[in-house]
C-alpha cells in the first residue's frame, strides 16, 4: 500500500485540483443538492464490490486505487476515449466534479489483493515479460502507482487479462503508446503469464 | 469528575455488555433502534449500510427463511448451467458486521405504538421500520391460478423449490413437447426475466429436446431489452422461442385444471409444461402494514423512501413506488443505501442526503452471450429520474467478444452483489 510516490503524487494531484477548483466555481451553489463521495461511491459496489474490493474475477478491484488514475480512467469511459461494454453508459451520468469525488472515495479505501493462488510456471513467465518491459512505469512488481499508474499487484488475472487484450485489440489508441507499443506484441500465452504474474504479487 | 481509572471501568461495563468499548462509541449520537423487515437484495444492504454510516444505531434484521435464495441467476437452474447451492446465502456475515439478524414472520405492524410483532410472539420496537417484503402474487386474475395450484403449475418467480420444481417437469418433458412461458404485465419483478428464462430453457432444449418449442404469451405489446433478445434468441435458437404480445391474442385470462392449457382472450392454448408468472404488487407484509396505495404498490419520499403513508417507516425494492427505476436486485440495493444513508442522517439530526441511485442488470442469452442495461438516477422535483444522456442497452452491433465478456461481467456482477449483501 505504502507505495505511491508522494512527489509525483501530489504534482499531479495539483494540477487537477487547480481544474477541479475552476470546475467548482462554475457550478451553480446548491449545497442541499451536492452529493456525498460515499453516496456517489456506493452505488458502484453492487458490481465492484463493496469498496470497491471485488469478489468476481472479471470485475477489478478499485478501493485502493490511485486517485488520479481512477479519475482519468473514469473520465476516459465517459468521453468514450476509453472502449468499454458499460461503463461509458454509466459514467455519462456523472459531472466532472462527482466522478473526482468517486475517485478520490475509492482511492481513500484499503486495497484488497485477491487470495488466489498462482501456479509456479506461469508466474515465472509473467515475472519475465514484466521485468523486461513493464518494471520502469508499473514499479515494484505492479505494486507501484506514480505518475497515475494503476496498481496491478494482487489484480484479478482474469480482468488484467481482459485489459491487456482490449488494449492490444485496440492498438495504438491505448493510452499510454508507450505501453501499446509493447502489448501489441504480446501472445495470447505472454498476456496470460503476465495476468497471472501480477495475480500472484499481494 | 471522571477520572482515569472511572473511565476504564465504564469502558469495562460496556464491554461486558457485548459492546464494543470504543472511544467513538462514547461520542456517538444517542442509540436508535431500527429494524429490518426482509433479508434480500434492498433488506440486507440497508441493514448492513445503516451500520456503517453509524455503528452507534442498533440494527435487527428479521427475516422469515434460514437463509436466502437468490432470484437473480435462477435462470441458470433452468438452463442447467448451475445449482440451487450457489444461489444460496446465510446471514452470518451481516451477523459479524453487528446486525442483530432474528429469524421470525412479522404478523403485525403497528405503526402508531412503533412496535412489530412476530409469529415466535416477540416484539421488536423501533425508531425507524425499513421493509423490504418484494412482491406478492395476485391469484384473482386468472382463472384456476391460486397459492396452491402454483405447486403444480410453478411461477418460478421467487427462487428455490418453485425453481426446482419447474426444472423438473422440464426435465421431464419429452422432446418435441411444448413450453409455455405466461409473461405478466408491467410493473413487476425483473421485467428481463421472462425473457432471459425462455433462452435459458432454449438453451438446455438444444443441447437435450431440440425438437420442443417455447412460446412467451405475454399481456404487453413490448418487453425490456426487446431487440437484443430477439436477435439472440435467433442467433443461438434459430425458431424455438415463439413470443405472442398482448395485441396478438397473448393475454391469458385462465388456466385449465389440469394445467396443461391456456385460456387466452381469443383461443386456447395447450401446452406440456405451464411456467405462469402472475400478476403482481407489493410484498404481503406492506399490504398487512398498510403501506400499499390502490395500484397495490407502496408510495414513497423518494428521496428517503420514507412512506408517504405511515411516518418512520420505509419501503425499499420491488414493493415501493421508485420513479423511473425498475423493480430489479440491484435497483434494490441501490435503494437500501439511499434509504440507510436518510434514515442515520436524520437520526442524527441531520438534514436528508442528496441521493444518488444505479440500476445495472445483465440478461444470460447463452453461455457466451450476455446483455445488459444501466441506468443513472438522480431525484428532480421529488421523483427519481434518469440522467439524460446517461444508460441504456448494450449496443445491438456489439461483436462476440463484447457479448461473450458481458456474460462473465453478469457472473462477476453476482459475485459482488452478493458479497455486498452477505459479507
Amino acid at each position: 500500500m505504502s507505495n505511491q510516490s508522494p512527489t509525483a503524487g501530489a504534482s499531479a494531484g495539483c494540477r487537477l485540483a487547480g481544474c477541479i477548483l475552476a470546475l467548482a466555481l462554475m457550478q451553480p451553489a446548491a449545497a442541499s443538492d451536492v452529493r456525498s463521495p460515499s453516496m456517489l461511491a456506493n452505488t458502484c459496489a453492487g458490481c465492484h464490490g463493496t469498496d470497491g474490493a471485488s469478489a468476481g474475477e472479471y470485475l477489478p478491484t478499485i478501493g485502493g486505487m490511485d486517485k488520479d488514475y481512477l479519475y482519468a480512467v473514469m473520465s476516459d469511459y465517459k468521453t468514450g476515449l476509453r472502449p468499454s461494454t458499460i461503463m461509458g453508459r454509466i459514467m455519462r451520468g456523472y459531472s466532472d466534479l462527482e466522478i473526482w469525488a468517486i475517485a478520490g472515495y475509492y482511492a481513500s479505501q484499503p486495497w484488497v489483493a485477491t487470495d488466489r493462488v498462482a501456479e509456479a510456471a506461469q508466474v515465472h513467465v509473467g515475472e519475465r515479460i514484466h521485468d523486461q518491459q513493464c518494471e520502469t512505469c508499473h514499479e515494484d512488481g505492479g505494486r507501484g502507482q506514480k505518475d497515475e499508474t494503476p496498481r496491478l499487484a494482487g489484480q484479478w488475472a482474469e480482468y488484467t487479462r481482459y485489459a491487456l487484450e482490449t488494449c492490444r485489440s485496440i492498438g495504438r489508441r491505448c493510452d499510454p503508446r508507450k505501453m501499446a507499443e509493447r502489448v501489441m506484441q504480446l501472445s495470447d500465452d505472454e498476456i496470460d503469464s503476465l495476468a497471472r504474474y501480477y495475480e500472484s504479487r499481494k | 469528575m471522571t477520572d482515569r481509572r472511572t473511565f476504564l471501568k465504564g469502558a469495562a461495563a460496556l464491554s461486558a455488555a457485548g459492546l464494543p468499548a470504543i472511544p467513538g462509541l462514547l461520542r456517538a449520537a444517542p442509540k436508535a433502534q431500527v429494524v429490518v423487515i426482509g433479508g434480500g437484495y434492498g433488506g440486507t444492504i440497508a441493514a448492513k449500510y445503516l451500520k456503517r454510516a453509524d455503528p452507534a444505531i442498533r440494527v435487527t434484521l428479521i427475516e422469515q427463511n434460514p437463509v436466502y435464495v437468490s432470484c437473480p441467476l435462477s435462470n441458470e437452474v433452468l438452463g442447467g448451467e448451475r445449482d440451487l447451492d450457489s444461489l444460496t446465502f446465510d446471514y452470518r456475515g451481516l451477523t459479524r458486521r453487528g446486525v442483530n439478524v432474528m429469524q421470525d414472520e412479522i404478523l403485525e405492524v403497528d405503526p402508531e405504538q412503533h412496535f412489530v410483532r412476530g409469529r415466535s410472539g416477540n416484539r421488536y420496537n423501533y425508531d425507524r421500520l425499513v421493509v423490504s417484503p418484494g412482491v406478492d402474487f395476485r391469484w384473482d386474475v386468472i382463472d384456476g391460478m391460486s397459492a396452491e395450484a402454483a405447486g403444480r403449475i410453478p411461477h418460478a418467480w421467487k427462487a428455490g423449490p418453485q425453481t426446482v420444481l419447474l426444472r423438473r417437469q422440464l426435465e421431464a418433458m419429452d422432446d418435441g413437447g411444448l413450453f409455455a412461458i405466461v409473461a405478466p404485465p408491467n410493473p413487476f419483478r425483473c421485467p428481463p426475466g421472462p425473457y432471459e428464462r425462455a433462452a435459458q430453457v432454449a438453451h438446455y432444449f438444444t443441447r437435450y429436446k431440440p425438437r420442443s418449442k417455447i412460446i412467451i404469451y405475454d399481456a404487453k405489446d413490448a418487453f425490456s431489452k426487446q431487440a437484443l433478445f430477439q436477435a439472440g434468441w435467433k442467433e443461438h435458437y434459430g425458431n424455438m422461442i415463439e413470443w405472442v404480445p398482448g395485441a396478438a391474442g397473448g393475454i391469458i385470462e385462465g388456466i385449465d385444471p389440469d394445467g396443461r392449457t391456456l385460456i387466452g382472450q381469443v383461443d386456447e392454448y395447450p401446452a406440456d409444461v405451464i411456467n405462469l408468472i402472475p400478476h403482481q404488487r407489493a410484498g404481503a407484509l406492506a399490504q398487512l402494514a398498510g403501506l400499499t396505495d390502490d395500484s397495490g404498490w407502496c408510495p414513497v419520499d423518494q428521496r428517503s423512501f420514507e412512506s408517504s403513508i405511515h411516518k418512520d417507516i420505509h419501503v425499499i425494492g420491488d414493493a415501493c413506488i421508485a420513479g423511473d427505476m425498475p423493480k430489479s436486485g440491484y435497483a434494490a440495493n441501490s435503494q437500501g443505501k439511499v434509504c440507510a444513508a436518510a434514515i442515520a442522517a436524520s437520526l442524527n439530526g441531520e438534514p436528508i442526503p442528496a441521493p444518488s441511485y444505479v440500476n445495472t442488470c445483465y440478461s444470460i442469452i447463452a453461455p457466451d452471450h450476455g446483455i445488459s442495461v444501466a441506468g443513472v438516477y438522480e431525484l428532480s422535483d421529488g421523483r427519481i429520474t434518469g440522467v439524460p444522456g446517461a444508460g441504456g442497452l448494450s449496443p445491438m452491433d456489439a461483436d462476440a467478444r463484447s457479448r461473450a465478456i458481458e456474460a462473465k461481467f453478469a457472473h462477476g456482477w453476482f459475485r459482488n452483489i452478493t458479497s455486498d449483501m452477505f459479507s
